[in-house]
């Protein structure tokens, strides 16, 4: 887990004005946070996560440390104040209902609403940035003491004012660790939010419960392994990401105790040398990601901030192995793939003996890659998959129509959407009065076909191509479609002071689509319950009307 | 054994939890056996009946997950008075004096086989905590999908981490913790020489104070094969803490991630921290952040519980609430031709088409009214609008029109006409509970930071390097010298 800052890896920083910044540690170098300071990455490599630390102006100290760990008691010191005195919670004395208090309550009747209440200028406030020390309290202590109206001002909006000061000149960051929460909130607000399809934390959340992605564990149950999920992910691999943290593949150093860590950096040669045992690259069976992407190359670009390159994959990284891309034209349609469909010639020992090594490299370079996509992309034809994670700018339904098929019994589907209208399209797809036709168009093909047969005594297999125009998506092979969204609505929680926020990011609420895969019976099959409903006049309509799955609409 | 919830293999396996999947939201659990433990008297061995059907669990045995299975007859009549009391007794006493296996093949007869039903069908689904919640017996206030997804998802409850939960209640939560702290099964690790590196396996310990609560959550990861992953504890947190019990006394479970689900959160409280008063082991992980969340469904408790929070040097204290709600999307259609059809209001759907029916009623109200001052039967004249309609060449254009929409209608198959549209379903949950969540960072003494100093020296920066510049400063720089040499061009 996170337990502490290690170099080498992207961290957060969480700067006063709320801001993130994401920045690459390494050691020995200078890390530089705008206006807030500059401090030598050393000083924080080591360190716990979630320690708020105070950039010094004047280093004290001989040995030219620059940070001061800020203490959670410091951190809360306003807030513990302000409880302990009772005037904010309310709770502490009671409210003074007689009205000829001592101290009559302050309000905001008195107070100008104009700038000239500040008698600092601007010039003055540059100046004594400039020359500050201490962290910039002197500059918020000046401010404060330069205010003219201060006195006028109640507990909570002096608290307001000095809270937002603090934002712009306190010299204080937190060192978060990078995950995919941070990720994902990171990108929506402070980055491209349309470069991960507007994805919220809390859908995130949500897309992983429903699509099952978890652990495959340590035993096989039959012949299949465990943990094989499939996905189509066009946020820059935030989904795959968000996949890979459940699947515990996303971390290198996951589940290394310090312990460990200490030993294995005792002897490093030992674990290196034998470079040949290597797993070569998507060759796990087990606990694996597999993405269809739409391009000749995936996008997976975030990646990156979990050291993950797929340009130059770190062969020590989990993904290396357990994360597989296949194109949809290689699943669909391999023979035209130009890797899949040519196989380099094999070469014998003998003449690959007489190559100069660099032409012998090259040709078992190719050999690797060509038997490497062949079985990726076998195993993906092959199926049994067991969940589908859709995040697609694509036509939802012209990826369930491939992806579906591939999936075991049971399997969750999961379809990830900005905006409603793709998603309320796909519940249409699976609706059941289009089920009922569906399936009844089928039966009818295939009996009309057997009976071609017998009479014939041929053997065509039944053209279902019409039916496949018609429907796009089998629906037979979904249960229980459902549409949800879900939103998180965050609250103050300062003493006395406890609201919803007041303002948010709007943009696209976000929408899942999820469902089960089934295997439905060939069988004829009526549902059970009271049959049809009483049957009006349904002469006059030539349209069909569903027959079953009256009582067991879904 | 492996769970079902965790590793479902590809076919259903006696001795596990399967679900019946009758309609959405509508899911029966039921552990498939061949023979019935509690002797209900089916022919057919145990037997799982529901309001559609019911099911012979030889039909459902060995099935591969995900099948539509097709319900069974079974004769539900007369097996209530089939099972003499004597002669139960007698079965009793030859099970109990001849307890080998040949007893219980004598006791347990073989089961008939099943015959298919003309109507009825289920679809055999494994269970998943999503699918659990949604039919699982309820005790307390269940922790639905979306509060549980979001609440793991911010507590970084991870495969090898350990969760404390305590409030068990009904088990919801229990089950998807189970599933995000696994890794493996720590018994299926032992049978394998031990590896070189010890792995850490997940671990969910939770705590419950109501005694009978206890025992069917233990009854329940039993019989989902989780015992290997969750540690059920009858215990009130308030007064005794989070340790658990081992053969040297207590043992800190070593959670890195918390969730308290009870009413008064904040009395737990004193035992969550890094040091204990009292002398304890601590229970949280001392090599990591633990990170914690209350679900308290009232504001005060939240405000009483944040305090505490605060007193005990809890950091980044966020509070939210999630809105969820599911959404119907439908076809819904509108016109005065769709009388008859299921689910579609009879109303026009358009001026044009409002204007044109009250025209004809005019019409009609008209012949009536001549046909009565005529003397003649008015209902006769309006049993033959044809020819009357004949007569006017109007009427003829509108008839063809008429003809023509409802052929263009009939070309669109029922299923794609109308609007599609979403809407919210009918029963909202409008609050839950609030999430409060929190982070605890590890201790950090100055001995740790001084060994920390003498490995990565302060002082130490490589020149070459530089200052680590973001991409946004590098920008903002390139473009104040563009500008700058831009100036300079000017001047010259």
């Amino acid at each position: 887990m996170h337990s502490y800052i290690r170099p080498y890896q992207h961290v957060a920083f969480r700067l006063p004005s709320e801001a993130t910044r994401i920045i690459h540690l390494t050691p020995n170098t200078e890390v530089s946070l705008g206006k807030y300071g500059n401090f030598p990455s050393n000083q924080i490599i080591g360190r716990p996560f979630y320690l708020t630390f105070e950039i010094l102006d004047n280093p004290t100290e001989e040995n030219g440390n620059r940070l001061r760990i800020i203490t959670a008691a410091e951190l809360h010191a306003e807030s513990l104040i302000t409880e302990g005195s009772g005037e904010a919670d309310g709770e502490g004395d009671e409210p003074d209902v007689s009205g000829d208090a001592e101290t009559p309550m302050r309000t905001n009747r008195e107070i100008i609403d104009d700038a000239s209440t500040q008698k600092m200028t601007l010039q003055e406030i540059e100046e004594l940035k400039k020359g500050s020390s201490d962290a910039g309290r002197d500059i918020i202590a000046k401010l404060l003491e330069s205010h003219s109206a201060l006195d006028q001002k109640t507990a909570f909006s002096l608290a307001k004012y000095t809270l937002r000061k603090r934002r712009k000149y306190m010299k204080r960051f937190t060192v978060l660790p990078l995950d995919v929460s941070l990720l994902t909130n990171f990108m929506l607000e402070e980055k491209d939010a349309g470069r991960t399809m507007e994805l919220r934390d809390e859908l995130i959340g949500l897309i992983g419960c429903w699509g099952n992605v978890h652990h495959g564990g340590n035993v096989s149950v039959g012949p299949k392994p465990n943990g094989r999920y499939l996905v189509v992910d066009e946020t820059g691999g935030l989904i795959v990401a968000a996949m890979a943290e459940r699947m515990g593949i996303l971390y290198p150093h996951d589940n290394e105790d310090e312990e460990s860590e200490e030993e294995s950096s005792g002897k490093p040669a030992e674990e290196t040398s034998p470079a040949k045992e290597r797993p070569s690259q998507m060759s796990a069976s087990g606990n694996t990601i597999t993405l269809l992407h739409a391009h000749t190359q995936p996008n997976l670009s975030l990646l990156k901030y979990f050291g993950y390159d797929q340009d130059n994959p770190d062969e020590s990284h989990p993904l290396f192995t357990h994360l597989k891309t296949v194109s949809w034209m290689q699943l669909v349609d391999p023979s035209s793939d130009p890797i899949y469909g040519n196989e380099p010639e094999i070469i014998p020992d003998e003449t690959l003996a007489t190559y100069k090594p660099n032409k012998r490299g090259t040709y078992y370079r190719k050999r690797s890659r060509w038997q490497r996509v062949r079985n990726v992309v076998d195993e993906a034809r092959t199926g049994e998959y067991d969940s589908l994670l859709v995040a697609t700018l694509m036509e939802p339904a012209s990826v369930l129509k491939h992806a579906v098929p591939l999936l075991a019994g049971s399997a969750q589907v999961v379809v990830y959407s900005p905006t409603i209208e793709p998603l309320t399209e796909l519940i249409d797809l699976y609706s059941t009065p289009r089920r009922t036709t569906f399936i009844n168009a089928r039966r009818e093909l295939i009996e009309a076909t057997q009976k071609q047969n017998q009479e014939n005594n041929t053997d065509d297999p039944v053209d279902l191509s019409e039916l496949e125009q018609e429907f796009i998506v089998d629906p037979s092979l979904l249960l229980a479609p459902t549409l949800e969204t879900a939103r998180i609505r965050p609250w103050q929680v300062l003493p006395g002071r406890t609201h919803p926020m007041m303002s948010k990011r709007g943009g696209a609420d976000g929408y899942v689509f999820h469902g089960i895969r089934t295997f439905p019976t060939q069988a004829k099959i009526e549902a059970a319950g009271n049959p049809s409903r009483k049957k009006r006049r349904v002469e006059t309509n030539p349209v069909p009307l569903p027959a079953e799955d009256v009582e067991m609409k879904s | 054994m492996p769970s079902p919830f965790l590793t479902p293999g590809t076919r259903s396996q006696p001795d596990t939890l399967a679900l019946l999947h009758l309609r959405r939201d509508h899911a029966l659990p039921t552990i498939l056996r061949i023979h019935d433990d509690e002797n209900l008297g089916y022919k057919e061995g145990k037997v799982t009946t529901t309001r559609f059907g019911s099911y012979p669990h030889s039909t459902l045995l060995d099935q591969p997950w995900g099948t539509q299975i097709v319900a069974s007859k079974v004769d539900t009549g007369s097996r209530g008075r089939k099972p003499h009391l004597k002669r139960k007794a007698a079965d009793l006493e030859n099970a109990n004096s001849n307890p080998s296996s040949e007893g219980e093949a004598r006791a347990r007869p073989q089961p008939q086989a099943a015959v298919q039903a003309s109507s009825g069908f289920c679809h055999l689904l494994y269970p998943t905590p999503e699918t659990w919640t949604a039919s699982l017996p309820h005790r307390t206030q269940v922790v639905y999908t979306p509060d549980y997804s979001y609440i793991l998802h911010r507590l970084r409850v991870r495969p090898g981490g350990t969760i404390i939960e305590a409030g068990a209640g009904s088990g919801s939560f229990t089950h998807a913790a189970a599933r995000a702290i696994f890794n493996g099964y720590p018994s299926a690790e032992t049978q394998t020489p031990p590896a070189k590196k010890r792995r850490r396996f997940g671990k969910v310990c939770s705590f419950e104070f109501h005694a009978q609560r206890v025992e069917r959550v233990r009854e329940e990861i039993h019989q989902h094969g989780l015992d290997d992953i969750v540690r059920v504890n009858h215990r009130d947190v308030y007064a005794d803490g989070f340790l658990l019990p081992s053969e040297h006394g207590t043992e800190s479970p070593k959670a890195s991630a918390i969730f308290l689900d009870l009413p008064a959160p904040w009395l737990a409280l004193k035992h969550l921290t890094r040091n204990p008063p009292d002398g304890q082991q601590s229970p949280l992980d001392p090599s990591s952040p633990v990170y914690i969340c209350t679900f308290s469904p009232c504001l005060e408790q939240v405000q009483r519980t944040i305090s505490v929070l605060r007193q005990q040097g809890w950091l980044n204290i966020e509070m939210v609430e999630v809105n969820h709600h599911r959404i119907e999307a439908r076809r819904e259609r509108y016109g005065l031709e769709s009388e008859g059809i299921r689910g579609a209001t009879v109303f026009p759907k358009s001026v044009d088409e409002a204007i044109s029916k009250m025209r004809s009623v005019d019409e009609r109200a008209r012949k009536f009214r001549e046909a009565e001052a005529a003397g003649l039967d008015p209902a006769a004249t309006l049993e033959q609008p044809s020819q009357q309609q004949q007569q006017s060449s109007k009427s003829q254009a509108q008839a063809a029109q008429a003809q023509l929409h409802s052929q263009l209608q009939s070309s669109i198959p029922a299923y794609s006409q109308g609007r599609l549209v979403h809407r919210s379903e009918q029963d909202l949950k409008t609050h839950t509970s609030y999430l409060l969540f929190a982070v605890l960072p590890r201790d950090w003494t100055e001995d740790d930071e001084a060994k920390c100093r003498e490995r990565w020296p302060s002082h130490k920066v490589d020149s070459e390097v530089g200052v680590q510049k973001s991409k946004k400063q590098m920008k903002r720089e390139a473009r104040e010298q563009r500008e700058q040499q831009r100036g300079e061009q000017k001047e010259g």
